[in-house]
C-alpha cells in the first residue's frame, strides 16, 4: 500500500459516461494485481469526505489506468480531470483475483462496467501463454467498450441488450451475457466475473451443478478502504468479511445472496 | 509538546504530543503503518470494543452529506478478548501509547471490560464510550443523563488502575450537566465529541439510505458544534479535555485547543489523508514556532480570556 500524488496523463470518455484515465505512477503500477482496486480523492479540499474506490483497469510501463462511468458526484469531478492535473491515489488495496498458475483456459465473464478488473486479468493470463475468453454484455451497443482497446489474442464475445453493435465490428448478440455462459463454463479452468448483482445470482444457479471455481468482484460504498471503519463488512457463509480487505473478490459460493 | 492527559492518576499519562487518533476511524492503529509513522503520534484510541464480538448494524453503513459523513457502523468489533490477545502484544511493542475504547449494555458490562484489560501489558488507558445504548434502560444512551453517566464512571474508575478517560456524546440537553457528573464521579480526562445523530433520505427510492435509518454524524460539519461544547465544558470542569469532532487542518485543531481542550483526536479526516493526524501535527508546530508559544499549555483555553 501507498499514498502518492499521480499525475494525469490522459482521460477519455471511450463511450458515452465512460472515461479511460491514465496516470503516472511507476511505484503503484508495479505492484498492482488484477482485481485490486485504488482510493482516488476527489474534489477540492473538504467537498468529498470519501476517496473513491475504483479497480486498477491496467498497468504497464509505470503507467496504471481506470475505467469509470460518470454516476455521481464523485465521477464527475474525475470525469473532468484532463492532462497536467494530478491525483491523490492509495492503493493498491484488496485482495485481487486468484489465479491458478496452472490454468491454461480462463473464462471471464463480464457485465457492463464489470469489463474494468477483467481487461487487466486478462491482460496479465495472456502474458504468461494463458488463453483467455471473454464474454462481454452491455447493456446497449453504444455502451460497448472499445474493441481496439482490448489485448490482441484474446477471445470475445459480446452481446447487448437492444442487440446492437455500437462501433464493434464483431458479430454481436442480442440478450445478457448470462444467456451464453452455461456453453463455455465445460472447457475452462477458472472462471472470473464481474458485473451488477442480478448478473451474479445467475450465475450462482448456473454454476451450481458445475462444480467449477468462480470467482466475483464486489462493489460496495467504502469509507477507508484499508479495514479501520467497518463500512463495508458483509455477512458471508464464512462469517463477516471487509469487502475492502478480505475481497472485494470472493468466491461466488461464499457470499450470501439473498442478504446482498 | 508534551502534553499530561490524566495529572490525577500516578502516571499522569504524559503524551509526547497533543493529537489523539480518534476511536473507530484508526483501527487498531496496524492498518495504516504501512503509509503513517504512527510512533509520532501522541496517542492511538482503537476501536470500540466489546465484551463479545459484535456484528454491527445492516448495510448500507455509510452516507457522505455536505462536508459530513453519517456512519452506522453499529460497534462492530472482535472483542476484548481477541483485543487483548491479539493486538496488544503488538502495541507493547510500540512507543505511542495505545487507548481501548470501550462500550457495554450495562453498568457491569463497563466495570468487566476494564476488568479484563487490568494489567494488560501495550494498554496505557481507556476511553469510555458512553453514547451506546442502554438495553436495561429501553435503549436511552448511557451518557444522555447526568445519573448513568456518573454511575458508569465510577463503576470503570473501581475496576481499573489505568488512566481513565470518559468519551460525552453531544445528544444531549445540556452537556455540560453530563460533564460535570462524570468529573466528579471521579475520571481522568474528558473526550467530546462523538458523532451527532443524523439522516439522509433517498427521495427517488423515498427511503432512508442508511440500513438502520439513522446514524451518527462526523466531519466538518460537526465542528463548530463541537468547539462549542469542548468551551462550555471546559468552564465547569477541571480535568483535562480531549477536543474531537471534525478536525481536518492544524488550524480546526488550534480552535479546540483555544477552545480548552489539552489535547485532540482526528477522526473522520484520515479516510481522506491518513497523515492527517501527523500534518496537523506539523501544523500546530509551525503555529507555535511562527507565534511565539513555546509550550502548548500557553495557549489552551485561550479563547476565555476575553469573556
Ligand atoms: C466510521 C466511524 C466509526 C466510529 N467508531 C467509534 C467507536 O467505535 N467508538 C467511539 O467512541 N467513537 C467512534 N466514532 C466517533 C469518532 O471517534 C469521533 O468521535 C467522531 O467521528 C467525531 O470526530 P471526527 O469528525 O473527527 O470524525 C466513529 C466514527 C466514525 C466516522
Ligand atoms: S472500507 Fe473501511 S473497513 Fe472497508
Amino acid at each position: 500500500m501507498m499514498q502518492l500524488i499521480a499525475p494525469v496523463i490522459s482521460n477519455k470518455e471511450v463511450t458515452p459516461g465512460m472515461y479511460l484515465l491514465w496516470l503516472h505512477a511507476p511505484g503503484l503500477a508495479l505492484q498492482a494485481e488484477p482485481g485490486q482496486f485504488v482510493m482516488l480523492r476527489c474534489g477540492e479540499g473538504c467537498e468529498m469526505l470519501l476517496r473513491r474506490p475504483l479497480s486498477v483497469h491496467r498497468a504497464r510501463e509505470g503507467q496504471i489506468a481506470f475505467l469509470f462511468h460518470k454516476v455521481g458526484k464523485g465521477t464527475e469531478w474525475l470525469a473532468q480531470r484532463e492532462e497536467g492535473d494530478t491525483l491523490d491515489l492509495l492503493g493498491p488495496l484488496g485482495n485481487g483475483f486468484s489465479v491458478n498458475p496452472a490454468a491454461q483456459h480462463l473464462l471471464l465473464i463480464g457485465g457492463g462496467m464489470g469489463i474494468a478488473p477483467l481487461v487487466f486479468l486478462a491482460d496479465k493470463a495472456l502474458e504468461r501463454g494463458a488463453d483467455v475468453t471473454l464474454l462481454y454484455g452491455a447493456r446497449a451497443g453504444e455502451c460497448l467498450y472499445p474493441e481496439a482497446l482490448l489485448p490482441s489474442g484474446i477471445n470475445m464475445v459480446t452481446i447487448t441488450e437492444d442487440g446492437l453493435p455500437g462501433r464493434s465490428r464483431s458479430v454481436v448478440k442480442k440478450g445478457r451475457v448470462t444467456d451464453i455462459t452455461p456453453q463455455f463454463f465445460s472447457q475452462t479452468d477458472q472462471v472470473f466475473a464481474c458485473g451488477p448483482v442480478p448478473m451474479y445470482r445467475t450465475l450462482v444457479s448456473q454454476i451450481k451443478s458445475l462444480e467449477k471455481p468462480l470467482q466475483v468482484s464486489l462493489e460496495i460504498r467504502m469509507g477507508c478502504g484499508v479495514g479501520v471503519c467497518y463500512g463495508c463488512t458483509i455477512k458471508t457463509r464464512l462469517g463477516l468479511r471487509q469487502v475492502c480487505q478480505d475481497g472485494p473478490v470472493f468466491d461466488i459460493n461464499e457470499i450470501i445472496w439473498e442478504e446482498v | 509538546m508534551a502534553v499530561q492527559i490524566a495529572p490525577g492518576h500516578r502516571n499522569g499519562l504524559m503524551l509526547r504530543n497533543p493529537v489523539m487518533t480518534a476511536s473507530g476511524t484508526f483501527g487498531y492503529g496496524i492498518e495504516y503503518a504501512p503509509i503513517v509513522d504512527i510512533q509520532r503520534l501522541g496517542a492511538i484510541v482503537c476501536k470500540g470494543t466489546t465484551l463479545e464480538p459484535r456484528e454491527g448494524n445492516p448495510q448500507p453503513r455509510l452516507a457522505e452529506t455536505t462536508a459530513g459523513l453519517l456512519n452506522s457502523v453499529g460497534l462492530q468489533n472482535i472483542g476484548v478478548e481477541a483485543v487483548i490477545k491479539e493486538k496488544s502484544p503488538i502495541w507493547a511493542e510500540w512507543e505511542v501509547p495505545v487507548i481501548v475504547n470501550i462500550a457495554g449494555e450495562s453498568v457491569e458490562e463497563y466495570a468487566l471490560l476494564a476488568t479484563h484489560l487490568e494489567g494488560v501489558a501495550g494498554v496505557s488507558g481507556i476511553e469510555v464510550n458512553i453514547s451506546c445504548p442502554n438495553m436495561s434502560a429501553g435503549g436511552m444512551e448511557f451518557g444522555s443523563t447526568p445519573q448513568m453517566a456518573a454511575r458508569v464512571t465510577a463503576a470503570v474508575c473501581a475496576a481499573t488502575s489505568l488512566p481513565v478517560i470518559v468519551k460525552l456524546t453531544p445528544n444531549v440537553g445540556n452537556i455540560t450537566e453530563i460533564a460535570s457528573a462524570v468529573a466528579e464521579a471521579g475520571v481522568h480526562a474528558l473526550s467530546l465529541i462523538n458523532t451527532l445523530e443524523g439522516m439522509v433520505i433517498d427521495i427517488k427510492r423515498r427511503i432512508p439510505i442508511l440500513g438502520s435509518i439513522t446514524g451518527g454524524l462526523s466531519g466538518p460539519a460537526i465542528k463548530p458544534i463541537a468547539v462549542a461544547m469542548v468551551y462550555k465544558v471546559a468552564k465547569v470542569v477541571n480535568i483535562p479535555i480531549i477536543g474531537c469532532g471534525g478536525i481536518v487542518t492544524a488550524s480546526d485543531a488550534l480552535e479546540f485547543i483555544m477552545a480548552g481542550a489539552t489535547a485532540i483526536q482526528v477522526g473522520t479526516a484520515h479516510f481522506l489523508n491518513p497523515n492527517a493526524a501527523l500534518d496537523i501535527l506539523n501544523g500546530i508546530e509551525q503555529f507555535m514556532e511562527h507565534e511565539g508559544v513555546h509550550d502548548i499549555t500557553e495557549i489552551v483555553g485561550a479563547a476565555h480570556r476575553c469573556d
